[in-house]
């Protein structure tokens, strides 16, 4: 459970960061639909990817019917979480609908950017679309 | 009239809704369902690893979702639709709007579960690789959603292009056979690129010596493997944007439906076909690293000869469009 609060953790604060930064700057250019609409689908997004890691343990740690009834809610009141921002940007004038979508992807925007860079910026793991160095290969733990 | 017209938006609104949240459903749960199960093994067999097993599980999870979030988003558009403003058009509009996303989130529900699952089951394998079999996972999934984005795409398009002045026979039929060439033809190329980034995964924590070659023969078969739902979006494009005459048998329309239907069913096969290509050739690099030329050769012939079998719908599909 801590390696996934980490990383709920992680992924989360920067989502939120960049909603927030990304909002304030269409607040500024008069383009207040959009950073609101942006920070709602984040926030919603946010949630759902928590209760998804919540949830996880749940599912594996006990009985399979149990586990069938768990994941059914889970998907269900996660799903109907996901609606209330779109319902909301549908009915309220003042969130932007396209923002409120690209604010329901910013966790998995957030995970495929963050390996991303730290495959080709942040590490050491440049190997991936190149050969590998012979003696970093060697580190490596074969259990197979 | 007026009304009548009206209350038909609504129903076939409400079934667009249904079908697009009902049918996206399928993918992702049986491509979280895969996921968790092949979770379940890894943790059996090291149970000390546990928490990598379930970050692995829980970032491919929520990659695997995108598909049904997709749905969830058109079936929202489409239950509080704003109905003043409607013709007797928009209620095939609105049927195939929801059809075509529906159809086009099962694939890639079910691609980009398998690459995960695969990955939980790596990771057992060979621990000290999990951070390049986590950012193959992601890359793979992430691919393996461009069909259901391609469906989304052609669901927007019908939903938001103005079909105002197009004569409703046969339009209503050529918005119906852009739903189901675009949803449908996304099906098999989810499932084929779901199979590649599984291999993918598996390849690498067999063999993380091949591992550049085992990424870059993957990219390759998932980019040939995808072609068959740029095809349905095709002729969704062609069947949306093209005007064509009004006609009063009703042979034309079925034409055009038919156009939609051939190119959707068509392409499923060899989505699914090239896949099973490029899954042999990116498994078998890993354990025969020297043959990787030999199998990339073999891979995109066996994946032009499955591809066929989709250029000929494609083909039927343009002469049911133009010719007929």
């Amino acid at each position: 459970m801590e390696e996934i609060r980490k990383v709920q953790k992680r992924y989360c604060s920067i989502a939120i960061t960049f909603a927030i930064f990304a909002g304030i700057i269409f607040f500024l250019f008069g383009l207040k639909p959009i950073g609101k609409g942006l920070i709602l689908g984040t926030i919603f997004s946010i949630i759902n990817f928590i209760l998804m890691g919540e949830t996880l343990p749940l599912k594996i740690g006990i009985s399979r019917n149990r586990a069938g009834v768990y994941s059914f809610l889970s998907i269900l009141s996660r799903y109907a979480l996901l609606a209330i921002p779109l319902v909301l940007s549908i009915k309220l004038a003042r969130f932007n609908i396209g923002a409120t979508v690209c604010g329901l992807f910013m966790v998995q925007l957030v995970i495929l950017t963050d390996e991303i860079l730290h495959q080709f910026y942040f590490s050491n793991r440049k190997d991936l679309f190149f050969k590998p160095k012979k003696n970093r290969t060697k580190k490596l733990l074969w259990k197979n | 009239m007026t009304d009548d017209i009206q209350v038909w938006v609504k129903v076939a609104a409400f079934i667009g809704g249904g079908m697009a949240m009902g049918f996206g459903a399928i993918g992702a749960a049986i491509g979280e369902g895969y996921t968790a199960a092949k979770a379940n093994e890894a943790i059996a067999r090291s149970p000390q690893i546990s928490g990598d097993l379930f970050k692995t599980m829980l970032l491919g999870q929520a990659i695997a979702e995108t598909a049904s979030i997709f749905a969830l988003i058109i079936a929202m558009l489409l239950l509080f639709a704003d109905f003043s403003n409607v013709s007797t058009l928009t209620i095939s509009i609105f049927l195939s709007s929801g059809l075509c996303m529906g159809l086009g989130a099962i694939g890639s529900g079910i691609g980009s579960g398998l690459p995960t699952g695969e990955a939980c089951t790596g990771i057992v394998r060979q621990p000290g690789m999990k951070n390049r079999i986590t950012t193959i996972m992601l890359a793979g999934s992430a691919i393996a959603q461009s069909p259901a984005i391609f469906a989304l795409v052609t669901s927007l398009i019908l939903l938001f292009v103005d079909f105002t002045g197009r004569p409703v026979s046969p339009t209503w039929a050529a918005i119906i056979g852009a739903g189901f060439a675009s949803g449908l033809g996304a099906i098999g190329s989810g499932i084929g690129e779901g199979l590649v980034a599984k291999s993918g995964c598996e390849g690498i924590a067999r063999q993380p010596l091949a591992a550049t070659r085992t990424t870059n023969v993957m990219l390759l078969g998932m980019a040939v493997t995808e072609t068959t739902a740029i095809y349905g979006l095709l002729i969704a494009c062609i069947l949306i944007f093209k005007s064509f005459p009004a006609a009063e048998s009703i042979a034309s329309s079925m034409a055009l439906l038919g156009a939609g239907l051939c190119m959707g069913i068509g392409a499923i096969g060899p989505g699914i076909g090239e896949g099973f290509t490029a899954q042999s050739a990116v498994k078998w690099i890993s354990r025969s690293e020297s043959s990787t030329a030999q199998l990339t050769r073999s891979m995109l012939v066996g994946q032009a000869v499955a591809e066929s079998t989709g250029i000929y719908a494609l083909v039927i599909s343009l002469v049911l469009i133009f010719v007929i």
